[in-house]
């Protein structure tokens, strides 16, 4: 995502702390508002029995994500701090754990990558056993097993379960 | 009664009963497991539209629906972990009479308000439903555009605690919704063919509720394992249920009237029906320590609140729900418009629909009931494999849209906003409206002026648009009185600020 | 000198608490009881509560035994016992063993196999009493 990182320096009055990264949100709903506009400008007038125009709904959009974009930078500049998710397995006393994150993306890519070529079956075993080990197991086998399983059982389940022919990408004559 | 009849004959047929059942179990399932919950499942699972038929996927999707609700309660009790808002309230006594050794009778007051509670919604909504689709069907695109711009609004800033936060996520959807060729012109698709037809809410869906929370879960992991309180059979004496019947009843005459809202949720009527049993009870010295009314009457508000949120489902096409809207998807994807003619062009589904929603009641009553020490087995799944399942089943059901690598690249992109939301508290619900809503909104705009030939002013001239105007003025001038009045002032929250600056 | 017992909250747990109390009785020995978690599920059944650990440990103290009790999340059970036993110079190390099918030793290892494969010191490894489940 294109987050800009405005990290505008903090006023240091040393009483209220700021959320600085929510000034990068601030950024991308700018960058976003802009870019639906920029569209919207290169649509042309529609058909004649058109009432609303092509570009009506994006100037809106646009224009109002431009005003969220400000109002935001200004909630936040005056102190304003998101109150973050929390749930069952979300421990939020601990800080942010961005690596995993960062190596869960990379996971996904390889996935994005690799998947018209190799085909759900063996990317999702990868899938499930990567991501099981990014997370924490430390049974590769196990790991590889269900997710060897898993896919094996959701690309049969789809295909004759649901009558819906997943590609099987280099296993297709195998499976 | 003949279509309920004729609705149960398409319920009770074998394969149907197998979908209901599927549906309660999976759905009280994920209930009960951490990091899942029902909006996320229907989500996981819309690839089944492709092939399962209408009556089958929604009465499948009814299923979960009802069965999260139940399994979200049983963690708030036995483990004060409550997965959802719904069942906070739940969590304050139910776990406390776990504590004391009372985990068996809070979970069959809960179940057995639920029950109640559910029958009692289902019931209302077969005898409401119809009568306000006749209303609706009467109105015109001006009401249309009315009543859309009215739950758009009401699902932004009247629900979730920051307006700001809620329009951003509004925004950010009916940007999404822009992308296509709806207009006869390429919009937002930067030259890409595959962003021609729009970008799938399947994917959408799937993104911010299953990769957005399983990447914002993997960020904060928690380590330390919980106490669970042991349980066995759910029972409950006479003298419980002398005393949980009459708080399922007030619970659900709360629940049921704000889920049917447009701007509905569970929350604000299980903390009434809470105070309503702290207040009446004959036992007051046991509140705080573990008081089966405040468990009751909770419990039944919630899920009589999740039955009301059908009405404007089902009547006007509304969801004022995270599932809600997922289930809404699902009917999109099946070429299903709820709304009033939604009730008289597809009787068998709806009735069939309503019909299950009984079934699904017995049946969560009948199977959870024995079934409550095997669901607390549930909780000991390893972190790692539950949240590396949901990956999984979510770039299978985002790939399996148009089996298009590019789907999943969007999966990614969009599940990386969703991680941004939750660590920006934007709620998700506003987006995904924002999403299905955006195309329709203007769809009907343009349909009711070219009916008028753009004429602006036909947008209020009919009678309901101008009430529902006038109903959101009302609720705009609210929300700003009550935010003037319960907003501390911002420094308060400095203890918050230093934790993320940490982090 | 100083036993250490690695305990979880089952009857192989017990069984070891037993026996390692019986050893510490009978060779004067100070005891450690390590009970710790990968904490990767919500709950983990063999990771005793806080009041747990504090009755075994009167238990243990009125059978006038010189008890400590380890009770952490570790990123490795057997590890973890382990490392306690080096720490304290252990002179034997208690474990409960259970049966295991061949694939399940393959798949999901074990923390008593581990454990008695990978001390220095001697380690005893002991099954639950069929008859009696008393600890």
């Amino acid at each position: 995502m294109t987050t800009t990182e405005t990290t505008t320096p903090v006023a240091p009055d040393g009483t209220t702390r700021k959320d600085v990264a929510q000034y990068g949100l601030a950024g991308f709903l700018l960058v976003v508002g802009i870019v639906v506009l920029i569209d919207a400008a290169g649509l042309s007038d529609g058909f004649a029995d058109q009432p609303v125009q092509p570009y009506a709904f994006p100037y809106v959009v646009g224009a109002v994500l431009v005003l969220l974009s400000g109002l935001l930078a200004v909630a936040t500049w005056r102190g304003d701090v998101p109150e973050e998710d929390d749930g069952e397995d979300v421990d939020l006393t601990q800080g942010s754990d961005w690596a995993t994150v960062i190596k869960l993306g990379l996971v996904l890519v390889i996935v994005i990558a690799t998947i018209d070529f190799l085909g759900w079956a063996i990317v999702g075993a990868f899938l499930f056993a990567a991501s099981a080990r990014v997370l924490g197991s430390r049974t590769l086998i196990l790991d590889v097993g269900i997710g060897t399983a898993l896919s094996l059982l959701t690309w049969y389940g789809f295909y004759s379960g649901l009558g819906i022919p997943i590609p099987a990408g280099v296993l297709d004559g195998v499976l | 009664m003949d279509l309920l009849l004729e609705g149960f004959a398409t319920a009770l047929t074998p394969e149907n009963l197998m979908y209901a059942v599927i549906g309660v179990l999976l759905g009280t399932a994920v209930g009960v497991l951490p990091g899942i919950g029902p909006a996320m499942t229907v989500a996981l699972l819309l690839p089944v539209t492709f092939s399962v038929p209408p009556t089958s996927g929604l009465i499948l999707f009814a299923g979960i629906y009802y069965g999260g609700m139940y399994g979200g309660s049983t963690t708030s009790i036995l483990l004060n972990t409550p997965g959802e808002s719904s069942s906070v309230v739940t969590a304050l006594e139910g776990n406390k009479m776990a504590k004391s050794g009372r985990a068996a009778q809070a979970l069959a007051t809960a179940a057995v308000g639920s029950f109640v509670a559910g029958t009692i919604g289902t019931l209302l909504i077969v005898l409401l439903a119809p009568n306000i689709a006749d209303v609706v069907v009467k109105l015109g695109a001006p009401s249309y555009f009315a009543i859309m711009a009215l739950a758009l609004f009401t699902v932004t800033a009247v629900l979730g605690s920051s307006k700001i936060r809620g329009f951003i996520a509004l925004f950010i959807g009916l940007a999404i919704g822009l992308v296509g060729t709806t207009t006869g012109q390429q919009r937002m698709t930067f030259g890409s063919p595959q962003l021609a037809d729009g970008i799938d809410v399947v994917v959408v869906a799937v993104a911010v509720f299953a990769i957005g929370e399983a990447l914002w879960v993997a960020a904060h992991l928690r380590s330390k394992p919980l106490d669970v309180i042991p349980v066995g059979q759910p029972w409950m004496s006479r003298d419980d249920w002398g005393r949980s019947w009459k708080p399922w009843l007030r619970g659900t005459a709360f629940g049921f009237p704000f889920g049917a809202l447009p701007a509905g949720g569970a929350e604000v009527p299980t903390f009434l029906s809470y105070i309503t049993e702290r207040r009446l009870t004959k036992h007051p010295e046991e509140f705080g320590k573990g008081a089966i009314e405040g468990v009751a009457g909770p419990e039944a508000a919630n899920n009589a609140s999740a039955a009301g949120t059908l009405v404007p489902l089902l009547a006007i096409g509304l969801p004022t729900t995270a599932t809600a809207a997922v289930i809404l998807v699902a009917m999109q994807n099946y070429g299903l418009q709820p709304g009033p003619q939604f009730m008289d062009a597809q009787p068998k589904l709806v009735w069939g629909l309503l019909a299950s929603l009984f079934i699904a009641n017995t049946l969560l009553l009948v199977l959870n009931l024995p079934l409550a020490p095997v669901w607390a087995k549930l909780l000991q799944i390893r972190r790692p494999y539950l949240y590396a399942g949901i990956l999984f089943f979510a770039s299978l059901g985002a790939y399996s849209v148009n089996f298009q690598a590019f789907d999943l690249a969007l999966l990614l992109g969009i599940g990386m906003l969703g991680l941004a939301m939750r660590r920006f508290a934007i709620p998700v619900l506003p987006l995904i409206v924002g999403v299905i809503l955006g195309p329709r909104l203007e769809e009907q705009l343009t349909q009711a002026l070219s009916i008028s030939q753009g004429d602006v002013s036909t947008l209020w001239s009919e009678p309901v648009a101008v009430v529902v105007y006038i109903v959101m003025a009302i609720l705009l001038v609210g929300s700003v009185v009550m935010s003037r009045r319960t907003t501390p002032p911002a420094p308060t929250r400095t203890e918050d600020a230093s934790m993320d600056v940490n982090a | 000198m100083t036993i250490v017992i690695a305990y979880g909250t089952d009857q192989y747990g017990r069984a070891a608490l037993a026996h390692g109390a019986a050893q510490a009785e009978l060779r004067r020995e100070d005891l450690v009881v390590v009970n710790a978690t990968r904490g990767d599920s919500l709950v983990d059944r063999r990771y005793a509560d806080d009041a747990e650990i504090e009755r075994i440990k009167a238990e243990l103290q009125t059978l006038g035994l010189s008890v400590s009790m380890r009770h952490d999340v570790v990123p490795d059970v057997a590890d973890a016992v382990i490392e306690v036993a080096e720490q304290v110079d252990a002179t034997l190390i208690v474990v409960g063993v259970k049966h295991r099918s061949p694939v399940g030793k393959a798949l999901l290892g074990s923390v008593a196999q581990r454990v008695i494969l990978d001390a220095e010191c001697p380690v005893l490894a002991v099954k639950p009493d069929p008859l009696a489940d008393t600890v």
